[in-house]
């Protein structure tokens, strides 16, 4: 079967009236965490996977996506109107979209971030129809050297793109790797690191760690001046003038392909493309001294480049089985969940979910569409529930959830440790985007490295042998040797803004 | 010393030290391939390295002080309340059934934010709302009290 017609049967399991209302929950929930300051997008992922353990995988996972590529669109609303970022892509549209509210102008903003919002998530996902089924076919020919070279590469991408320090990359991947290792091991059965204690014979569930780390410790860190609303600007006219039109449309064709190709680097964040697309735009603009005081491309540009950025960042998800962000590793984890197998063979084997997925997601994007433009002064007012009321809240859901998991209120301790642990760690400038995304790969890469090892008779000297094994090797490598030099001439102070959604 | 870091660093190191001799008593290689010691050995070994460095780099001059890292105050104040409603709320659980445990929970982190009866409602309305969603309509089998709630 071609890619059309695999994609039109996938549309077709996704506008079963099931899949739609999942389709229409998940993005709606996206929009809700988008727009709470409090809370960003892995987290709420995390808070909201116990949610579909009733469900079948597709229901799930077209809901988990919503919520995903929900939040892109949610976060630009308190950009504009209150000037905080409701998730880190939106960072930047505080530039300009806040100046734009000053001026009377927060519609405008809010209605061109939509539009391309629209329009970098909806190309992003024709990419991955047309990029992701030939990537996947070639690395169906992969073996463990390959895949193994390819997971350590992932890794080190992680961890030489994101903070500021070399050192603390690796050490949060390396806490990853060994919490991955606590419970059965993957090659003989051996207990690991369980410490004689029952409930850790299965290891830390992934779950209560997601949650933990991005979600609780998100709330140690609010302080009290930060417990109470702010009351957002007034909306009015959505569309910019006529103009403003070519300028802004040439900046979303720009941040569609910026974002998109970013999208395919593991390890770049959300906040990366949206970065750059500013810079970009500011850079080819005729007075870039308009810049920061509510130029319409500043807002246009990032907006759709975060948005082409999330489906860029669902390639490697679809057709490796690798996650380039904690967000995208809990749909990992949700896949693992629903007992798909990720990597190159989903495919093959679940062409109905593949399919059913990319096709909600321009479905998701649509209704997104409509829920941003007429609709972006009611969800204006979810801004006015204070935190002082919403952070109880999430963390009965949360321990709720986590108790859910294996049905054990020890998972509700293990999820408050890590709470704890990803309080000191952000306070540390530790960052935890790479203990979760080595957490989740932990067993595949111990088990590739230890088929590869019998392939190769204990000789590891002999993955340089192989030429895909060796270059892919060589690559990570080359990366951390150039982030720790980078790192030493302080370089990397721009991608820095550490930010672990 | 005043820096969070190097004292993070020492326990990054004690734990990398514990692994590092438990991974030593797993089986390292056997006759059918690597054994389950293998991989937890060279990880905790490459960590006990990285904690080191780690220690070195937190002692210049601009790592993150111990005063930075501890709250103070009412940030302080609602940290502790985090901490001790959730472990009141697994240890209440098991005996009191959810529903008291979470109002409990809930009640504490509310207290002070709000007028004791409107936290109090709060937390029943919330409680009830979400034993719906996870008892009736999940169907998890939450920790009941006698009384089925």
């Amino acid at each position: 079967m071609g890619t059309f017609e695999l994609f039109f049967n996938g549309l077709l399991i996704a506008v079963t009236w099931q899949n739609l209302l999942y389709c229409f929950i998940g993005v709606t929930f996206g929009m809700i965490i988008g727009v709470l300051p409090g809370l960003g997008p892995s987290a709420g992922t995390a808070i909201l996977l116990p949610l579909t353990f009733g469900l079948e995988a597709i229901p799930s996972i077209i809901m988990l996506a919503g919520i995903y590529y929900g939040a892109m669109y949610g976060g630009t609303i308190t950009s504009v109107l209150i000037n905080t970022p409701g998730e880190a892509a939106s960072v930047v549209t505080c530039l300009d979209g806040h100046p734009l509210a000053q001026q009377g102008r927060a519609g405008v903003a809010l209605g061109v971030a939509g539009i391309g919002s629209f329009i970098g998530g909806t190309l992003a996902v024709v990419g991955l129809c047309l990029v992701g089924p030939p990537i996947a076919k070639y690395a169906l020919k992969f073996g463990p050297p390959e895949y193994f070279a390819l997971l350590v590469l992932g890794m080190t991408m992680v961890i030489g793109l994101i903070g500021t320090s070399l050192v603390r990359g690796l050490i949060a991947a390396l806490i990853g790797l060994l919490l991955a290792m606590v419970g059965t091991d993957p090659v003989q059965g051996t207990f690991r690191f369980s410490l004689g204690i029952p409930d850790l014979q299965d290891g830390f569930d992934f779950i209560p760690l997601a949650m933990g780390l991005f979600g609780i410790s998100e709330i140690m860190l609010t302080t009290d001046s930060q417990m109470t609303a702010v009351k957002p600007a007034e909306i009015k006219g959505v569309l910019p003038r006529k103009e403003e039109w070519p300028p802004t449309l040439k900046a979303i064709g720009r941040g569609t392909v910026l974002g998109f190709f970013i999208g395919l680097i593991p390890g770049a964040n959300s906040v990366i493309p949206t970065l750059l697309s500013y810079a970009l735009e500011k850079k080819i603009a005729k007075d870039p001294t308009r810049f920061g005081k509510g130029a319409i491309e500043g807002v246009a540009g990032p907006e759709t480049a975060n948005n082409a950025y999330s489906g860029g960042a669902l390639i490697p998800l679809f057709t490796l089985g690798i996650p380039s962000s904690p967000t995208v590793a809990i749909l990992l984890g949700a896949f693992i969940m629903h007992g798909l197998q990720p990597g190159p063979q989903l495919f093959q084997k679940n062409p109905d979910f593949v399919w059913a997925v990319i096709a909600s997601m321009f479905i998701g994007n649509l209704i997104l569409l409509f829920m941003n433009l007429p609709m972006a002064r009611y969800w204006a007012k979810l801004m006015l529930i204070p935190n002082k009321l919403l952070f109880p809240i999430i963390l009965a859901v949360a321990a709720l959830g986590a108790f859910s998991v294996k049905n054990s209120l020890f998972d509700v301790g293990a999820m408050f440790g890590f709470g704890v642990l990803g309080y000191l760690f952000k306070k540390l400038d530790i960052p935890l985007a790479p203990i979760v995304l080595t957490f989740i790969l932990g067993s595949l890469i111990e088990s590739s490295l230890s088929q590869s090892l019998v392939m190769y008779k204990g000789n590891f000297a002999r993955f340089f042998t192989n030429p895909i094994a060796g270059t892919l090797l060589v690559l990570a490598m080359l990366i951390l040797a150039v982030s720790f030099v980078a790192g030493l001439m302080k370089k990397k102070s721009v991608l820095a803004s550490d930010i672990d959604n | 010393m005043r820096k969070a870091g190097v004292w993070m660093g020492i326990l990054f190191l004690i734990w990398s030290i514990v692994a590092f001799m438990m991974s030593s008593s797993y089986v390292y290689y056997s006759k059918y391939g690597p054994g389950p010691g293998l991989f937890p050995l060279w990880i905790s070994g490459l960590f006990i390295v990285i904690s080191i460095l780690y220690i070195i780099e937190s002692m210049r001059k601009e790592g993150v002080s111990v005063n930075e890292v501890l709250p103070k105050g009412e940030d302080l104040n609602y940290i502790l309340k985090i901490m001790g409603s959730i472990a009141l709320f697994i240890l209440l659980a098991p005996y009191t059934g959810y529903s008291i445990a979470s109002i409990v929970m809930l009640f504490i982190l509310f207290f002070g934010k709000y007028k004791w009866y409107s936290g109090l409602g709060i937390a029943i309305v919330t409680t009830l709302i979400l034993f719906l969603i996870f008892q009736t309509y999940l169907r998890i089998p939450l920790p009941l009290n006698p009384f089925g709630w």
